[in-house]
């Protein structure tokens, strides 16, 4: 209602709505007046192509974060997705594009059965889907009877692996458009834009959106719930294997280590995205921001002698630090 | 009864939740082995009283006195230590489900600050014994309490609160989920209880058990205290106190001629619920029906049929003649037939969206092109009902939140007057509303009526004589009763709300 408000209050809605892309600025500043490389595209773009495999994955998982869920097996389903392309590949020398489809339908899978072990079953979502990272992670390494797969690789037949990674299947990880632009980059920029068109734009973002907010209201305008739900987590299974299709690319081979740490930095990217812009809830925008805040950050402090080891640890600061910035500012409100 | 000095008195209770005054003034007096009950439509300001005499509160007007002295409690156990006990509506809220009998009848000892780390199991199940016999359990004190039944696990609730000896026992709608004979089972206690010299404050919508227990009865409404009644009561006064006296002042001009014959909605023989009567029903062309009956009549479900979240048991609908039998909601929405539910902060409002956004949420496809809204439509949209209805907002990009309550609601019943309908429900729509929003949705709703339906549910006779054409009452699942505006007889109607056959005519004496 009041249109004047204190300059104490003007001041402290700038700093939640821009304080998050103003300290990315001036790192951003700062890391590259301090060492020029790290302006150079080559770098910048280095930097992109660091975050791409858990920014794609953050973006999946933002559509369960929107329901007031969350996916914690898109780790593991990526790490399956690169081993699954591995062996369908190199070991069963099947072309490339059925090998995308199955992957990408796998994931979709995996996605439906957390989906309904939710929705149906009524397992909380955190139960539910950290069960199912134990699965797949366990269900990766059946295959190749838990070993890593490249050409040439012996198998626990005692078969030597003869097939090979499609050409036109490298190119997505490891390839260049235009020379300049990594592949990898550009289709996390086209799942980025799609992710945001999808819930920030259509009708159809705005029910996940109520549904987040207040599930029976939603319902009680005839929004069929459950059916976003499900969605939801087909989308994030879906995408996760995507991101691990990407991952597949870059490294080549079917690592059985290969999921590592991207759950907690897909997770941990799109949590900072509720910094972003102040906004306080999961946004498409925020989320890739977020991802890209932290690859620069590791990116330059890596430039600036920061041992590897301490990286989590600067992971896990940034992100306490974005959320305790956010929430406690507008807790008054 | 006791002609003692009460025990603990609150005097001028008020409280405000940001525009809305949920109490005012309310004053009342509990005395030493007396059942008090409280009574007043949803949203009248009882729980916000329980609330503020059991610590749950802290910033209220008024005073409480224990024996003759303030008392401000900081927090639910600084009252329960004082000697206020409340056992809330919901019992699974009550008792730990995981635990054992035992341990559940000392849980507050066990929380006790200052307690040791570990407890003595032989101590405490001693004390647990005397409070069962106290109350007369006779459970196995290692049953855990998941595999008792709702009345026993009722009884270990109020064992508990009990454990502490309190002067005051708060008791609210003890029995909403206990069948007649486990309610028998509590209401012995309670006598017993009495006769130790416990004050009760009794909380209920069942009038008949009202008329049996209670000493005295204190009416709320609209947060005031209406009226308190003595031995013997009259069933008409509480309920004339609880939904409204006088018929005001006509308010709105009401459309005047319909043709009869144009019957817009029918119901034939439509059975709700199993057991309960059928319901005939015509509303027609341009007319505002006014449901209202007290809690539990059948209200709501029979509005929950017609939007398709319940199939009836048997029975027909017809809108312009047509059958109408919704599978879901969507399928009602589609049918153009809207309800607005009650309890809005829970059931309808989202809290994260713009005054726009929760506007025009059932209505996405109406301004959407492949699925990408066209935001400019919607907020053009929402400016003109907010200037019609007369919200008072910061614009159409407002969060919803920044509106007070009334102005909340009329966003929500904007929601579905967006769109054109062919019947349109309200469901409580004047609960925690300022009379100026009330009037304002009043009037909006008359005005563009058109040839169209409404149903307004409310259980305040008030609320429903201000804009219906007719009223209807309901009572125990059946229609039982129904007037038009100008030939409106309120004692006529109190009485079609009220009677109830059974345990209440002894109680009218």
């Amino acid at each position: 209602m009041s249109a004047e408000l204190s300059t104490a209050e003007k001041f402290k809605r700038f700093a939640i709505r821009y304080g998050f892309l103003i300290v990315m600025a001036g790192l951003f500043l700062f890391f590259g007046s301090v060492y020029r490389v790290f302006w150079l595209p080559a770098n910048l773009f280095s930097i992109l192509l660091g975050v791409t495999v858990y920014g794609i994955l953050a973006l999946g998982v933002t559509f369960p974060l929107v329901i007031d869920g969350l996916d914690l097996s898109i780790g593991s389903v990526a790490a399956l997705s690169v081993m699954i392309s591995a062996y369908m590949m190199v070991v069963m020398e099947i072309s490339g594009v059925i090998t995308i489809i199955t992957v990408l339908v796998m994931g979709a899978c995996i996605g439906l059965i957390n989906g309904l072990l939710i929705v149906k079953v009524k397992i909380p979502d955190l139960l539910a889907t950290l069960g199912m990272m134990f699965l797949v992670q366990g269900l990766q390494l059946i295959p190749s009877g838990g070993r890593s797969v490249g050409r040439g690789a012996v198998l626990a037949g005692g078969v030597t692996a003869r097939g090979e990674f499609a050409e036109y299947f490298l190119f997505l990880g490891q390839g260049k458009l235009f020379g300049l632009v990594p592949m990898a980059v550009a289709i996390m920029v086209v799942v980025a834009i799609m992710v945001f068109v999808v819930l920030s734009l259509t009708r159809w973002g705005r029910v996940f959106y109520a549904i987040g907010s207040n599930a029976e209201a939603a319902r009680l305008v005839g929004a069929k719930v459950d059916t976003y739900r499900l969605m939801a987590y087909v989308a994030s299974g879906t995408i996760a294997a995507l991101g691990g299709i990407v991952l597949a690319a870059r490294i080549g081979r079917g690592d059985v280590q290969s999921g590592g740490t991207l759950l907690l930095d897909a997770i941990g990217s799109a949590l900072i995205g509720f910094a972003v812009l102040g906004v306080r809830r999961p946004n498409p925008f925020g989320t890739i921001v977020g991802a890209i805040f932290i690859g620069m950050l590791l990116n330059g402090l890596t430039m600036m002698n920061m041992p590897y080891f301490v990286q989590d640890f600067v992971k896990g600061a940034v992100l306490v630090a974005a959320l305790a910035f956010t929430f406690g500012l507008s807790k008054s409100k | 009864m006791s002609d003692t000095a009460p025990l603990i008195e609150v005097q001028d209770i008020g409280k405000s939740f940001g525009a809305t005054r949920a109490l005012d003034g309310v004053s009342v007096d509990f005395r030493a082995g007396e059942i008090l009950a409280m009574v007043g439509a949803n949203g009248a300001g009882k729980s916000t009283l329980i609330k503020i005499i059991c610590g749950y509160h802290t910033d209220y007007e008024g005073r409480i006195l224990f024996g003759g002295d303030e008392k401000r409690f900081a927090t639910p156990e600084d009252a329960y230590e004082q000697g206020i006990a409340t056992v809330h509506q919901i019992i699974n809220q009550g008792v730990v489900q995981s635990m054992s009998v035992c341990e559940n009848l000392m849980l507050a000892q066990l929380l006790q600050p200052g307690g040791r780390a570990f407890y003595d199991r032989e101590a405490l199940r001693k004390r647990a014994k005397e409070v069962a016999a106290l109350m007369d359990l006779d459970f196995n004190l290692d049953t855990i309490v998941e595999e008792l039944s709702q009345s026993d696990r009722q009884m270990i609730a109020i064992a508990r609160a009990l454990s502490g000896n309190p002067k005051l026992l708060i008791l609210d709608e003890p029995t909403s989920s206990l069948s007649d004979k486990e309610a028998d089972r509590l209401f012995e206690m309670l006598e017993r209880l009495k006769s130790l010299g416990v004050s009760i404050l009794y909380v209920s919508h069942r009038l008949h058990e009202i008329g049996r227990i209670a000493d005295r009865v204190v009416v709320i409404r609209d947060g005031k205290k209406a009226k308190t009644l003595e031995r013997p009561f009259e069933v008409k006064e509480m309920v004339t106190a609880m939904v409204g006296e006088i018929p005001k002042h006509q308010h709105i001009v009401r459309s005047s001629s319909k043709d009869a014959s144009d019957v817009k909605l029918e119901l034939r023989n439509l059975v709700v619920d199993p057991g309960k009567p059928p319901i005939n029903m015509r509303i027609h062309r341009g007319e505002i029906v006014g449901l209202t009956g007290l809690i539990g009549a059948g209200k709501s479900e029979l509005a929950q049929v017609l939007f398709g979240m319940r199939s009836p048991v048997s029975g027909d609908v017809l809108v312009d003649n047509e059958p109408y039998q919704p599978a879901s909601i969507a399928d009602a929405v589609h049918n153009r037939v809207y309800y607005v539910p009650e309890d809005r902060s829970n059931n309808a409002v989202v809290p994260i969206f713009t005054v726009r956004q929760n506007m025009t949420l059932p209505f996405l496809g109406v301004f959407d092109w492949f699925g990408v809204m066209k935001v400019r439509n919607e907020q053009a949209r929402a400016r003109t009902m907010i200037e019609s209805m007369g919200i008072k907002c910061d614009g159409e990009e407002a969060t919803i939140h920044s509106l007070s309550g009334g102005n909340q609601q009329k966003v929500i019943v904007a929601r579905w007057l967006l769109e054109q309908f062919d019947l349109v429900m309200l469901d409580e729509p004047f609960q925690g509303v300022d009379i100026r929003s009330r009037h304002d949705i009043g009037r909006y709703l008359r005005e563009n009526i058109g040839d169209r339906a409404a149903i307004i549910i409310a259980t305040d006779l008030d609320e429903v004589i201000e804009v219906a054409d007719r009223i209807v009452v309901m009572n125990g699942g059946a229609i039982v009763g129904e007037q038009l505006y100008e030939e409106v007889d309120r004692d006529q109607l109190l009485h079609w709300v009220s009677q109830q056959k059974g345990p209440l005519e002894e109680t009218t004496v």
